[in-house]
């Protein structure tokens, strides 16, 4: 079973840089997701893997083999690497039908036709286009096309899938599908699955471990909930989670046995860290609230005028002012506020951040008392 | 890294061994007979040492001194010189007139028959550029220069003055002409593709017709007129036939004919000197081409969910109009061919009675036609079927040539995009479309007249008009390749070389079959345009190695009327053919490609 890993590796167009120095152990059977916004290098950083680009710097290895290295100059050919490509637009052969698309890959590998027959129609049963055999690709729907490219890069058995993207074409009722299908397929083919996104909701469900990207640097690999719960920077908290995370600039006023008072124009609150971490009084940090850590009650003393209410059936997003800052809260249960109207709210969690002013992540606690600033 | 594996890495991929290959061929067969050329300007010629008192291949300024700055000077170059400025400036003006006007009766107007008469005014561009030039001449001509009156005179009686009949009107229209429906194309298809929506706005606010086409639909079309204008008037620049059929009677001399006349002639040296004139010219035109389009794109705004905007409405004028607009696409494009076939049929010139009407030119033995220099009738003429012979083999060994290293061409400055490599090759294959034909192949001519290294000496070779057909092709081909290319994502590719795929799998079973249409487009266009082309021949001919046009040309230079006509309507007919061809096979029609 296959296992990759990525060591120093550097990707430079001229003077740009898409990736810098990426250090990654991506274990076997995992389902790991690169995830970050448009620009990031998580594309590249896939493309690498499957040797469509090639490095700059540094040394990649799958299941023990070295596949490049700049150092010895190593530079396996896409072919040699035992990988399947999923890509973004399919990259379905349009002048092939379903079954010649499937088929190409066994006959460049010298199958015999029996062998291809038998194991092509297993594909089409697995992904349930049996029907669709002798069309073209031009002639199916987008969540058909999307099996059929699936089916096609499993025929050769690869051990390692990379995927780019590939639901972002779909509608959101077919990408909810498609999610369960490519979980269940990863059960089912045992292989290791990479896959890229800009979706946070995507790497969430589906992976194992999420590598978040920005500006071509890694940001944090860790499993999806670590990411969440404890983001090691502002860009990491904001980046996964939706609605956002609230991110409150607040000053330090005073540091007084473990607790901390934080402050801003229209609030003073007092935050009990989890373990200790050092600030400095008149210290400029921001406060990382969960919108679901927000609880909406009439039992707090802390009164907010309701800026607007997003009602979605099942949950409802309320956004009230702090001062200049506007948050958003998440209320579960069919409920409605009226725009203009009074509301207290409170911080019941444990797992409130505290984020240095340069962004990282300073610790985790809770707040013991909210209060309006005088 | 060392350099011995950044080489190793770089020819890995195969697009990069192409550019290489295709960078150090194009180096050698534009950048290096430029260079020959230009020095060919300063270097005195054996038909020059005589006169200039210089041992052959001596250093003298004395071709550019003649050419610039002498008393001969004058009608060495200006007065040709400004002869092409005036022809081509009218030309664009007939062009864009009738092209444009045209476009919007199309596209904006309930004109009756719109389809037919669509495609009726293709015709005069698929035709070589010469057809309606050889018409006019027909129709036109008088005997006050000597020969036979045209059909017009001869009918009514009246001498056409000589400025109706040659010189510069008569070229300008003809030329202009010739290029209308490239004008129709072009601005036609703004027309048609730009967002109704734009002049709807004005139409609400309660805008005049009148106002919305001047403050809103031209300025909109505005840079696809300039640019149909460049593009007009350097071909019209280059053109050599028309100034050929139209100006000499009368010593109407243009760049292209004073061109031919000093490189056939005792002064090679000025030949050359003309030539470079000429390529910088149409070099610095086409540049201002490429600007004008690169900027087009940032404001044109082209949708494909335009509404249909309400057509003018001709009312009472509909009828007239239409008929009027049919009667003068008529006239250019079904007249000269019914010209050339009555020219190619009467005995004594200039003489339209019935009983003077012969099929002897086509049909008569040499015997039978011991009054026409004993020349056998066309059909049983062996330099004929000889000619034609050349002229397909010539073009089908053009277009192959063409066509290949211009897909892959095509194929690797795709795949290599954002390189310096593929920036190059890019330019250089583009290259050859900047230069006038006749320049080009001033250029061979002085690059192989003579034996360079292990190159014996090509000049007369058949050999050389491939190299030369080819390399003038090559931006058709490479630009449909490049088209072709960049509508075909490279994930295609991708899929197949990470099952394994190898390199020339992936070209024939997956990149080919899937741009088939683009493909096989990149061989038609050089084949087509070779099968017409005359003045990127004329010089490189010898007559040993005839082609049709070149033979069309020997006999109007003799005089042989009907000969030439015949031969004019044969090559009509096949260029008329092929393009049906290519259109029912490919679907791919010349409005589609770059124009030529």
């Amino acid at each position: 079973m296959p296992r990759i890993e990525l060591i120093d590796v550097s990707k430079r167009f001229g003077k740009f840089v898409a990736v810098d120095l990426l250090n990654m152990v991506i274990e076997d059977g995992s389902f790991i997701s690169l995830l970050g916004p448009s620009g990031c290098g998580k594309t590249t950083t896939l493309r690498m893997i499957a040797g469509l680009e090639t490095p700059t710097e540094g040394r990649i290895i799958i299941d023990g083999k070295t596949v490049f290295d700049s150092k010895r100059q190593i530079d396996l050919s896409p072919a040699k690497r035992d990988i399947g490509f999923l890509f973004q637009n399919y990259a379905l052969w349009p002048h092939m039908t379903v079954y010649q698309n499937i088929a190409f890959g066994l006959e460049n590998l010298k199958w015999s036709k029996e062998d291809i027959r038998a194991n092509v129609e297993k594909l089409l049963a697995m992904l349930r286009i049996d029907e669709f055999a002798a069309r073209y690709p031009a002639e199916l729907s987008g969540g058909q096309q999307q099996r059929v490219a699936i089916a096609r890069t499993l025929a050769t058995n690869p051990k390692v899938l990379l995927m780019d993207e590939p639901l972002s074409n779909l509608d959101a009722k077919l990408r909810m599908e498609m999610r369960t299908e490519l979980k269940r397929l990863h059960v089912e083919t045992g292989a290791t699955f990479v896959y890229v996104t800009h979706d946070q909701l995507e790497a969430m469900t589906l992976s194992s471990k999420i590598c978040l990207l920005d500006k071509g640097v890694l940001q944090q690999y860790d499993r999806p909930l670590g990411v969440y719960n404890k983001p090691v920077n502002t860009f990491t908290a904001d980046f996964v989670g939706n609605p956002a995370i609230n991110l409150l600039p607040v000053e330090v006023q005073s540091v007084k046995d473990g607790n901390v008072m934080l402050s801003n124009e229209a609030m003073h609150v007092s935050f009990k860290p989890t373990e200790l971490f050092s600030v400095a009084k008149g210290e400029k940090v921001t406060l990382g609230l969960r919108p679901e850590l927000i609880s909406v009650t009439d039992a707090s003393e802390y009164k907010v005028e309701v800026y607007s209410s997003l009602p979605s059936g099942m949950e409802t997003i309320v956004r009230f002012k702090i001062g200049e800052a506007i948050l958003n809260a998440v209320v579960f249960g069919s409920l409605d506020f009226p725009v203009g109207s009074s509301v207290g709210i409170h911080f019941t969690s444990d797992k409130l951040l505290v984020f240095h002013a340069d962004g990282r992540l300073l610790g985790t606690g809770s707040v013991q008392h909210l209060t309006h600033r005088k | 890294m060392d350099i011995r594996y950044q080489v190793k890495g770089f020819f890995k991929k195969p697009h990069n061994i192409i550019l290489f290959v295709v960078f150090i061929l194009l180096c050698y067969l534009t950048l290096v007979p430029m260079v020959t050329m230009i020095h060919d300007t300063v270097t005195v010629h054996t038909a020059e040492a005589k006169r200039l008192k210089l041992p052959v291949g001596a250093f003298t300024f004395e071709h550019w001194r003649k050419v610039l700055a002498d008393s001969s000077s004058i009608n060495v170059f200006y007065k040709p010189f400004l002869n092409s400025l005036v022809t081509s400036l009218g030309a664009c003006a007939i062009a864009l007139g009738f092209g444009g006007a045209f476009a919007w009766f199309v596209t904006r107007t309930n004109m009756r028959w719109k389809r037919l008469l669509s495609s009726l005014c293709i015709f005069p561009y698929i035709m070589p550029s010469w057809t309606l030039a050889l018409a006019w001449y027909n129709l036109f001509k008088n005997s006050l220069v000597g020969g036979s009156p045209g059909l017009i005179s001869s009918i009514t009686g009246i001498q056409t003055p000589n400025w109706l009949a040659y010189g510069p009107l008569p070229i300008a229209l003809v030329t202009g002409l010739h290029y209308a429906p490239f004008a129709y194309i072009m601005i036609g298809g703004i027309l048609r593709n730009m967002d109704a929506n734009l002049e709807e706005a004005a139409l609400m606010l309660n805008t005049s017709r009148l106002r919305i086409m001047y403050k809103i639909t031209i300025p909109i079309v505005i840079p696809a007129v300039l640019s149909t204008f460049l593009l007009v008037f350097s071909s019209a620049m280059s053109s050599f036939a028309v100034p050929t059929f139209l100006g000499l009677p009368v010593r109407y001399q243009v760049l292209t004919t004073q061109l031919y006349r000093t490189l056939n002639g005792l002064n090679p040296g000025q030949g050359y000197v003309i030539a470079s004139l000429m390529i910088i010219l149409g070099v610095s035109i086409l540049a201002m081409n490429q600007r004008i389009v690169g900027l087009r794109k940032t404001y044109t705004t082209v949708t494909g969910k335009s509404s249909n905007i309400a057509l003018v409405n001709l009312k009472k004028m509909k009828t007239p109009v239409s008929l009027l607009i049919a009667f003068i696409l008529f006239c250019v494009s079904i007249v000269p061919l019914l010209s050339f076939a009555i020219e190619s049929l009467i005995l004594r010139p200039g003489d339209y009675s019935f009983s003077n009407f012969t099929t002897q030119f086509w049909f008569g033995t040499a015997q039978q036609n011991s009054m026409a220099n004993s020349e056998p009738g066309l059909l049983l003429n062996p330099k004929l079927y000889s000619s034609l012979w050349n002229s397909i083999k010539l073009s089908l060994f053009c277009a192959a040539s063409a066509g290949t290293i211009g897909f892959l061409a095509g194929y690797a400055i795709v795949r290599g995009r954002g390189t310096k490599l593929a920036t190059w090759v890019n330019n250089l294959a583009f290259f050859p479309y900047l230069m006038p034909s006749m320049a080009f192949s001033a250029i061979y001519l002085s690059m192989f007249a003579v034996r360079r290294g292990p190159i014996p000496a090509l000049y007369g070779t058949f050999f050389l008009l491939v190299v030369a057909g080819t390399v003038k092709y090559l931006p058709f081909a490479s630009r449909s390749g490049i088209n072709a290319m960049f509508q075909l994502s490279k994930e295609i590719e991708e899929a197949g070389l990470i099952m394994g795929v190898g390199w020339f799998k992936r070209m024939t079973r997956l990149v080919i079959p899937i741009q088939k249409s683009s493909f096989i487009s990149g061989y038609l266009l050089p084949f087509t345009s070779s099968m017409r082309e005359l003045s990127l021949f004329i010089l490189l001919m010898t007559p040993t190695n005839q082609v049709l046009t070149t033979l069309l040309f020997y006999y109007n230079e003799k005089g042989w009327n009907q000969y030439s006509n015949g031969i004019n309507l044969l090559i009509v007919i096949i260029v008329i053919a092929f393009n049906f061809l290519i259109n029912k096979v490919t679907g791919a029609s010349i409005d589609k490609g770059i124009g030529g």
